[in-house]
């Protein structure tokens, strides 16, 4: 990938392009916002320069989704806005397997501490640096990541208690 | 001769005593803490050195419910999140799957779903409102008083749509059914109700110098603290940023519809209640104008499928609910299920700031903060 615009992209993209020349990433239309997967190599580097560049500014991060893909790992999804300039996007970034981790954002975005305490639960992404990577809504002890796809939804409760590891092992 | 003798000195906290830090433990069952949430505080004398929330008592598993049925069957679920404003929570639902299978929603649809979106906005502040005066010290007073209007707007939605709490009144393509005969009549008397109660709250709490004076000063956020917090909604606006996702980044029929942001000066705790309170009467002329323009014509789009079946496609649909911005994340790969269904739920993200704006505080004063950030353990828990 270079850093020239690619035709067809979304208006975000190629601003993004234009301004972080250095970092690859793909990038595609969302029905509302402009999608960039990144590695996860680049994805502190990209987040790092969407929010600082002046041009970019997206200084509130809104919401983290986590994904279970199936046969192609975790996924997680942030959603960042710009007040000065009121653009959004969303970045996708698929985590390493069997590792699942991705680093933490809460030095960038203070917001970002619960969204991810969620997201390591409820799929079992491993956030490193998080200060504190304790279960948010799940019972404390509970290993078990019920967002999954392989977990079952109808015997969540009798697995409940059984349980315990690591975070991000799956059961 | 002294009665007191030279030996006998006053004995300070600061000097001679050990003092320890008090765990004090507030919730999961406490009237202050609004639902089922709990928080840890330590304090040292009247002063909360330490905050821990834990939240999670009323998980229901929302997000794994909605990615195993039915697109419409899973409507049901997101009006229990914020369960106060039922109707906003199946506007963003109903929304976000409108726009990922591109359907066209008739006009007049659009606006009766902006008049109930509205009407429960006021619902859900009338209750901060009486609440948040109840923890402030004006016990049954203010409570009594947001009663007397909610039950009203309780009321017209049980006529519209059969329902008070959670009234499934939305369906993907518009609204369940046509409004009642009288409904246009109905609601202005409502309207003019809802006004004459603002005007009370306005005169019991705004007019009140031991109300003001106890949330004047307390706690005040910037704009920056807030952002990178990740507030949004009242939270956000009380600290003067006029920012309202209605405007930003408009949905439905709120570009046509004329009406104000309310901001406050500083983000402390009077703002926060002050823009709430300003916010009813936006919402009351915002009713009013969707009264006049609202088209006739049907209500349901023509032609839905039997079986919502929706091809791979994603979207972030963020609407503007009561406490913020209600984000509605759907991943869809085909079949009659979404691969993926999320809530970005704002009671949730105003609440993670606790702790900051707790600590430092009188422990009193920690009540009337949480009290403040108007939360709803629902939506927190999803």
């Amino acid at each position: 990938m270079s850093a020239e615009a690619v035709i067809g992209e979304p208006e975000i993209a190629a601003l993004v392009r234009e301004r972080l020349p250095d970092i690859p990433f793909e990038a595609s239309e969302t029905k509302t916002y402009a999608d960039l997967r990144v590695a996860p190599e680049h994805f502190l580097a990209l987040v790092t320069g969407l929010r600082d560049d002046d041009e970019l500014a997206l200084d509130l991060l809104r919401n983290i989704v986590a994904l279970d893909m199936e046969e192609a790992g975790l996924e997680a999804k942030y959603h960042l806005y710009s007040f000065p300039h009121g653009h959004a996007v969303q970045v996708t970034v698929a985590a390493p397997i069997p590792s699942c981790e991705l680093p933490s954002l809460t030095d960038l975005y203070p917001a970002a501490n619960w969204h991810e305490r969620e997201a390591a639960e409820m799929v079992g992404l491993v956030f490193t640096g998080h200060p504190d990577p304790r279960n948010l809504l799940l019972e404390e002890d509970l290993r078990i990541h019920p967002l999954r796809k392989a977990h079952p939804l109808q015997k969540a409760e009798i697995l409940q208690g059984i349980e315990d590891g690591p975070p991000g092992v799956e059961v | 001769m002294s009665i007191w003798p030279e030996e006998q000195q006053v004995v300070t906290a600061e000097g001679d005593l050990d003092t320890v830090d008090m765990t004090v433990n507030v919730g999961p069952q406490h009237p202050a803490t609004h639902g089922v949430f709990r928080m840890v505080l330590t304090v040292d004398g009247e002063l909360v050195v330490d905050c821990e929330p834990y939240i999670g008592y009323l998980h229901r598993g929302l997000e794994k419910l909605s990615e195993n049925a039915d697109y419409r069957q899973a409507m049901g679920w997101w009006d229990r999140t914020d369960y106060l404003a039922g109707m906003c929570c199946e506007g963003a639902y109903t929304m976000a799957v409108e726009k990922l299978a591109g359907i066209e929603v008739p006009e007049r649809a659009e606006y009766i779903r902006v008049i109930m979106m509205e009407l429960s906005r006021i619902n859900s502040h009338f209750m901060f409102l009486g609440a948040f005066g109840a923890d402030v010290g004006s016990f049954g007073t203010s409570f009594v008083y947001a009663w007397r209007e909610r039950e009203r707007i309780y009321d017209l939605f049980e006529e519209v749509a059969g329902d008070r709490m959670f009234p499934t009144y939305f369906r993907i393509g518009g609204v369940t059914m046509d409004l009642p005969d009288n409904f246009e009549s109905r609601c202005r008397w409502v309207l003019g109700s809802i006004r004459q109660g603002l005007e009370d709250f306005d005169g019991l709490l705004t007019g009140n110098e031991v109300f003001v004076e106890r949330c004047r000063g307390l706690t005040p956020v910037t704009p920056e603290q807030a952002i990178q917090w990740g507030f949004t909604g009242p939270m956000l606006r009380a600290t003067g940023v006029p920012w309202d996702i209605r405007k930003a980044e408009p949905y439905s029929v709120y570009p046509k519809i004329d009406f104000e942001i309310p901001v406050g000066i500083q983000g402390d705790v009077f703002d926060r209640f002050h823009v709430r309170l300003a916010e009813c009467y936006q919402s009351v002329r915002i009713i009013e104008q969707c009264l006049e323009e609202m088209p006739e014509g049907r209500v349901l789009a023509p032609k839905l499928p039997k079986t919502l079946r929706i091809n791979d496609g994603e979207l972030y649909m963020p609407t503007e609910g009561t406490k913020g911005e209600y984000g509605v994340y759907l991943m869809a790969k085909g079949g009659t299920n979404p691969y993926r269904a999320k809530l970005r739920s704002p009671s949730f993200c105003n609440l993670s700031a606790l702790k900051e704006l707790v600590v430092g505080s009188y422990v009193a004063d920690a009540i009337i903060i949480l009290g403040s950030l108007d939360i709803v353990l629902g939506e927190v828990d999803k």
